[in-house]
């Protein structure tokens, strides 16, 4: 058989150096080849991990046992003989780029699952890659970017992860940076300024919001193939909106980093959100940044640990409540805690101004009743209000040295309403901390009252160096204006703001790290917008564009003369879809003979073609299989021509 | 002996409890702040408000039957609590003189020392006070005095505290009405969900136990009605009713309680056509479900259209865009697109309920007779804090209401279904077994489940008694059944105790509690007996002749049955204590009853019959259906409940 020549690149071997020769024949296969490249580099080190890639065809050589005929490799073949892994810069959900070592020799959604493992993410399959915006004149991230961090140095999972007790892989306790770089990634990050807000890219209509979708880097392909060159970045994102069993104990980084994409997706106005729930989310997201400080170990502490811990709470009270149950009930019986002080009251009435009027105030159980004075205060008081299921709104001013509690009572006849005035932020928070309590039926003797106190405290501190955003800004301070999405900061001025969230924030004050962030999640995932992905599409038959929009379970069309939904198809009734791949159109057939087809405009429709079947795959999964991984079927529903 | 006859004391105590928290209610308006402030750790002032406004008189046999029941069960399953703790230490069970928040400790003795003269009582009411007085020093060896003593003192401590615990636990007399217009009347704990409740009126009324059975509440004034939601506390919302409400409870079978986990489809695909839904195949529902209730999140119907509103005290209706998301309902305001950033937020479900108004047309001259209010369940007037909305048709109606529902309580309504679901397969099977198995928050629901049936044949009510005993705390088995016969209360009934002025407002709704919360009655109120006004008492209502020893069957089986003439129920349940049935059978245990005493003189009944002057300070009594006899003495309930033992041993 005759021998000749075959040209391969060596990178090893220095940028300038001419590619090797070595001498083939047709038969050989592709281990015996890379044996051969390996014996004339002379240099000895681990080549484990280098393998064959065929420039001209953009394709891989990963099976050694294919002779060169056999994968149509002549004379003419430019090969090169380099790593599978290679560093990829990769911007994370909450904005930071790490640096690390990702598979190009495999497809997308293998190397998801790889980038997952080492970041420990569970379920890397509603993960996927995002290519950068190509163009300056889009600098989406481009200030946040900032520092790099580097976590190349990490050992390429395999095999199963071997984690400490909190959950995290051993390989981040390496060193100080790496731990750093872990703390990063599972721990919620302050807002940036405002100020860089507003600088961001915000997609403006849903035509924008179709663009990032054709962004998605192809899962049943290499990067290598796809043109994702070393240190190139890519933005790693969750891409399915079906979150298979979020669990704090295990999913650490998971949570935060779908925490932090809902978030910005809220703060970037990508998904749409009334005002009421806009406070709510800013309400949230100070919570969250609040207890990430104090409490960061929360989120990853073991399974093991926690009921140790609770085991052991719970066998103290039970030795507890042996000893001196009768004296401790007896105690909280007797002596329930009151508050006492002046205060102005005001009840406001229809035409009329009348003075706030003072009198002393007796806090106790659920109740505030009022006296002319402290000496009266024996005897009937001029009135008794129990506060159980009422509203209480804060009307604050820091700088007005104004602090108002508006309580509304409701009474058989409507709502009672009347108007505390304290004289100063110590007595405001105190009593604002038992109104609230009170309106959920608890008294000032529980346990959460001393925290409420701080949370109100903390929060009106917060007020105070609001004033100043406009002259030199303190990187701790928290600004109110960074919780809310540009628009927002517009319409209210700051000190508007801080008593909208203020009022959001009693309801979500007492709720643990995990907690809030679920809560989060929740409240972004009831919007009615969420979860759907948008595509400029063009129906058959339809001379204008249309938007297609993906959801876990639906398809919907919008008429962008009207921008609104003018038709929802389900997945469950669909009978199957097609890709004509020659003339790119996706062609759907519903039950009832429904016929749809149609041609992608903003993105390949591989990617349309693709969420689809991701999605019904996403549908496939279910509670016991755990965390096995049908890669096959993934393949096969999203796959198109080339899987087959 | 001595549990029962702690119990007994327990019972009394109970029993004046009620009637004293009865006729609280009925003093004049300085009394009941008093009375409240001197129990500081007590909070009994919402208890009060009695509902249905009906007095005790009005109830049925079976009802006080039930409620005695209830009673009784509360207070066995204490006692037995209260047995298992005291191991062995055996300290009669008075009232621990130690408890704090005034204790009155003569109350009881007070009540006890009134015993009628009647020589058949004699046993049991010595047997009483002696339980009452202090506790002996116990008799024992052991050297240390004082330890012992110390330690008695720790267990009246704990006795004590145990009872105020439980004293704390507001109940309500709740009177419910069926479909067929009539009404069961059932005592209802504060820690009972409804779902407790309904559970016990399936077991009342021995309905199918089909999914559609709810608790309506029905408030006249506003034309409003809600179906309680299973996992509501049923106290709660009643306890906002108003001193002079006419407001209701209705058991009833309702359609649109979970028509959405029927017919998922019909909400969720709502602007599908009709035809389409119609034959949506329940694996397609099951699907919906799972999308929209078992997600981490809960989905609410996207449900938009136009609606009337008439806003604050205005009282023209608007027609408005409207919007429900899960935080709240929304409209889109003048000029303005649907766009989610420029809704405006009519209100958030956190602190307000939806109901159904009635022929609102009318009454408010709204678009249609198909509206809907969200209004804060504290508010039972008009007010302007109320949001009244209009729909187009029934649908629409109910398509708004159960998307609120979703949107305010989520995953909780979906598995509040699961478990009606259960409950009404379990029910084919086990009619009455389920109980045990059900997870109910407190003993207590249970023990009235073993008890409460007086009417029910020992067959069906054994096995519930023992799943009842599984739960509670080891105290002999017997004891349950045995010490509900024994006399307590009869050294009381000649002489009906007096009760504070009942009037008709106070009786169907009351708080009891620790019987140490309320000052003693107010026993030389009481004025004379009237003279006899019940010419129409139909003969059969005559006490029986006292039965002999073990013949208990037999006098229960003359007892007269439901009075056939609602009207007079309240006289009928009357009459059957009237002439104190000699007692003593029960009482002396083995001992043979007295000679039978002379049929009662017809006399006697008035014992009970009203004070006109008490008649004058009560609020206008609403809705009655025996207006004259409006004013009942206290002696009244006693009575009522002492013949509803009465039943309940012959039962036995």
């Amino acid at each position: 058989m005759a021998v000749w020549d075959l040209s391969v690149t060596v990178e090893e071997l220095g940028p300038d150096a001419p590619p090797l020769k070595i001498s083939v024949t047709s038969d050989l296969h592709i281990g015996g080849a890379i044996l051969k490249i390996v014996d004339k580099t002379q240099i000895k080190k681990d080549w484990s991990d280098h393998a064959l890639w065929w420039e001209q065809k953009q394709q891989w050589l990963l099976k050694p046992a294919w002779t060169l005929d056999k994968c149509g490799i002549h004379a003419d073949a430019r090969l090169s003989f380099t790593p599978q892994h290679k560093p990829l810069r990769l911007g994370m959900p909450n904005g930071i780029t790490l640096k690390l070592r990702a598979c190009f020799s495999s497809s997308v959604f293998r190397t998801v699952m790889g980038i997952c493992k080492l970041l420990n993410i569970r379920r890397p399959e509603e993960l996927s890659l995002l290519r950068p915006v190509e163009e300056k004149k889009k600098k989406k991230d481009k200030d946040v970017e900032g520092e790099v961090y580097d976590i190349t140095c990490a050992p390429l999972p395999s095999g199963t992860v071997l984690t400490l007790a909190n959950g995290m892989p051993a390989y981040f306790a390496d060193s100080p940076e790496m731990e750093a770089v872990y703390k990063l990634l599972s721990v919620s990050q302050p807002a940036p300024p405002p100020e860089t807000i507003v600088k961001m890219y915000r997609p403006m209509n849903v035509v924008d919001k179709a663009q990032v979708n054709g962004r998605w880097l192809d899962s049943s392909r290499s990067l290598l193939q796809q043109g994702v060159k070393e240190n190139d970045k890519l933005f790693l994102r969750f891409k399915y909106y079906s979150f298979h069993e979020l669990s704090p104990r295990t999913d650490a980084v998971r949570l935060v980093q779908l925490y932090e994409q809902a978030r910005w997706s809220i703060l970037l106005e990508d998904i749409e959100c009334t005002e009421e729930e806009m406070m709510l989310f800013a309400a949230l997201q100070y919570h969250i940044g609040k207890v990430s400080l104090t409490e960061p170990q929360m989120v990853v502490s073991s399974p093991a640990m926690d009921d140790l811990d609770s085991a052991l709470q719970c066998l103290e009270v039970k030795m507890e409540g042996g000893q001196n149950n009768t004296v401790d009930v007896l105690d909280t019986m007797t002596t329930a805690p009151e508050l006492h002080d002046y205060l102005k009251l005001l009840r406001p009435k229809k035409l009329t101004l009348k003075p706030y009027k003072q009198y002393w105030f007796k806090f106790k159980e659920t109740s505030i009743s009022y006296y002319k004075s402290k000496e009266e205060s024996t005897k009937e008081p001029i009135q008794e209000m129990n506060l159980r299921g009422c509203e209480v709104v804060p009307d604050v001013s820091v700088a007005g040295q104004k602090f108002c509690i508006r309580l509304l009572i409701p009474e058989a006849e409507g709502m009672n309403e009347v108007y505390l005035r304290c004289e100063n932020e110590q007595q405001y928070s105190r009593w604002m901390a038992g109104c609230r309590l009170a309106s959920k039926g608890k008294t000032l003797a529980d346990s959460s009252y001393s925290s409420e106190v701080q949370n109100i405290q903390s929060f009106l501190a917060m007020q105070r160096t609001t004033p100043r955003t406009d002259t030199p800004q303190t990187d701790e301070s928290i600004n109110t204006h960074s919780l809310v999405s540009p628009r927002y900061q517009k319409k209210y001025k700051a000190k508007q703001l801080t008593p909208r969230i203020l009022e959001a924030y009693q309801n979500v004050a007492q709720l643990s790290l995990s907690d809030g962030i679920q809560k989060f999640l929740q409240i972004w995932q009831a919007l009615p917008d969420f979860g759907i992905s948008y595509f400029v599409v063009r129906f058959k038959g339809c001379r204008k564009d249309e938007v297609l929009g993906i959801a876990n379970n639906r398809l919907i069309r919008i008429d962008l003369s009207v921008s609104d939904v003018v038709k929802t198809w389900r997945y469950n009734t669909m009978r199957q879809w097609n890709v004509n791949w020659d003339i790119k159109q996706v062609a759907i057939e519903f039950n009832g003979n429904v016929n749809i087809a149609f041609s992608c405009v903003t993105a390949d429709c591989k990617i349309v073609h693709e969420y689809i079947g991701g999605y019904i795959f996403m549908s496939t999964r279910n509670r016991d299989q755990g965390d096995t991984l049908n890669e096959e079927l993934f393949h096969k529903l999203t796959g198109g021509h080339e899987a087959l | 002996m001595d549990d029962i006859d702690a119990m007994f004391s327990d019972l009394l105590g109970e029993m004046d409890l009620l009637t004293q928290s009865l006729g609280v209610d009925s003093l004049p308006p300085e009394a009941p702040p008093t009375s409240q402030k001197e129990t500081p750790p007590m909070n009994f002032s919402a208890g009060f408000t009695d509902l249905n406004a009906e007095t005790l008189h009005e109830l049925e046999d079976n009802d006080l039957d039930a409620l005695m029941a209830d009673l009784v069960a509360d207070l066995s399953a204490t006692e037995q609590k209260m047995a298992a703790e005291r191991e062995g230490v055996k300290t009669p069970h008075s009232v621990p003189p130690l408890a704090p928040a005034a204790l009155p400790t003569p109350q009881l003795q007070s009540d006890l020392s009134q015993p009628s003269p009647s020589s058949s009582s004699t046993t049991s009411s010595s047997s009483h006070s002696s339980s009452i007085s202090p506790p002996p020093p116990p008799q024992s060896t052991k050297p240390s005095k004082e330890e012992i003593e110390a330690q008695i003192k720790a267990d009246k401590i704990k006795l004590a505290l145990e009872k105020l615990k439980e004293a704390k636990v507001k109940k309500l007399v709740v009177k419910v009405e069926m479909t067929d217009g009539s009404s069961k009347t059932l005592m209802v704990d504060e820690r009972q969900e409804v779902r407790d409740v309904l559970d016990n009126l399936f077991e009342k009324t021995h309905c199918d136990c089909n999914v559609n059975w709810c608790l309506y509440e029905t408030n006249p004034e506003l034309q409003t009605e809600r179906g309680f939601e299973d996992h509501e506390n049923l106290v709660e919302p009643l306890s906002a009713w108003t001193r002079d409400s006419e407001n209701k409870v209705l058991f009833q079978e309702r359609e649109d309680k979970y028509e959405v986990f029927k017919n998922p489809q019909n909400f969720y695909l709502w602007k599908k056509d009709k035809k389409s839904l119609m034959d949506t195949k329940e694996k397609d529902k099951e699907l919906l479900l799972e999308e929209n209730f078992c997600g981490t999140s809960i989905i609410v119907p996207d449900l938009e259209g136009v609606l009337h509103l008439k806003e604050d005290g205005k009282k023209s209706w608007k027609p408005r865009f409207f919007l429900l998301r899960a935080s709240g309902m929304y409209y889109v305001p003048k000029g303005k697109t649907k766009t989610s950033r420029d809704l405006v937020c009519l209100v958030q479900f956190d602190n307000v309920n939806v109901y159904y108004g009635k022929e609102y047309k009318q009454k408010y001259k709204a678009p249609t007779d198909f509206c809907f209010i969200l209004k804060h369940p504290q508010i039972q007037k008009e007010s302007q804090y109320i949001k009244y909305l209009c729909c187009e048709d029934a649908w629409t109606l109910t398509l708004w209401v159960t998307g609120i529902r979703i949107a305010k309580y989520g995953k909780l309504l979906y598995d509040n279904y699961k478990t009606a679901q259960k409950k009404a397969s379990g029910s084919s099977i086990w009619t009455n077994r389920n109980i045990s198995s059900q997870p109910t928050p407190s003993a207590t629901p249970k023990a009235k489940a073993a008890n409460g049936h007086a009417p029910q044949p020992p067959a069906e009510s054994l096995p519930k008694v023992q799943g009842n005993q599984a739960q509670l705390p080891p105290p002999p088995p017997s004891l349950l059944n045995d010490s509900l016969p024994p006399p307590p209360p009869d050294p009381e009934l000649p002489p009906p105790p007096p009760m504070p002025p009942m009037t008709g407002k106070s009786a169907t709704m009351s708080s009891s509690g620790f019987p140490g919360n309320f000052p003693p009655p107010p026993m030389d109120d009481l004025p004379p007996p009237p003279p006899d006004d019940e010419t129409e008492l139909p003969p059969d209502f005559l006490p029986p002749p006292p039965p002999v020893m073990g013949g208990s069957g037999n006098f229960g089986a003359t007892l007269p049955p439901p009075p056939p003439d609602p009207q007079y129920s309240a006289r009928t349940s009357t009459t059957d204590s009237l002439p104190p049935p000699p007692p003593s059978p029960y009482a002396a245990g083995g001992v043979p009853p007295p000679p039978a005493p002379p049929p009662p003189p017809p006399p006697s009944a008035p014992a009970v019959r009203p004070t006109p002057s008490v008649k004058k300070s009560a609020p206008p009594p609403p809705k009655r259906t025996t207006p004259v006899q409006s004013a009942p003495s206290g002696g009244d309930f006693m009575s009522e409940l002492m013949s509803a033992m009465q039943k309940k041993r012959s039962d036995q």
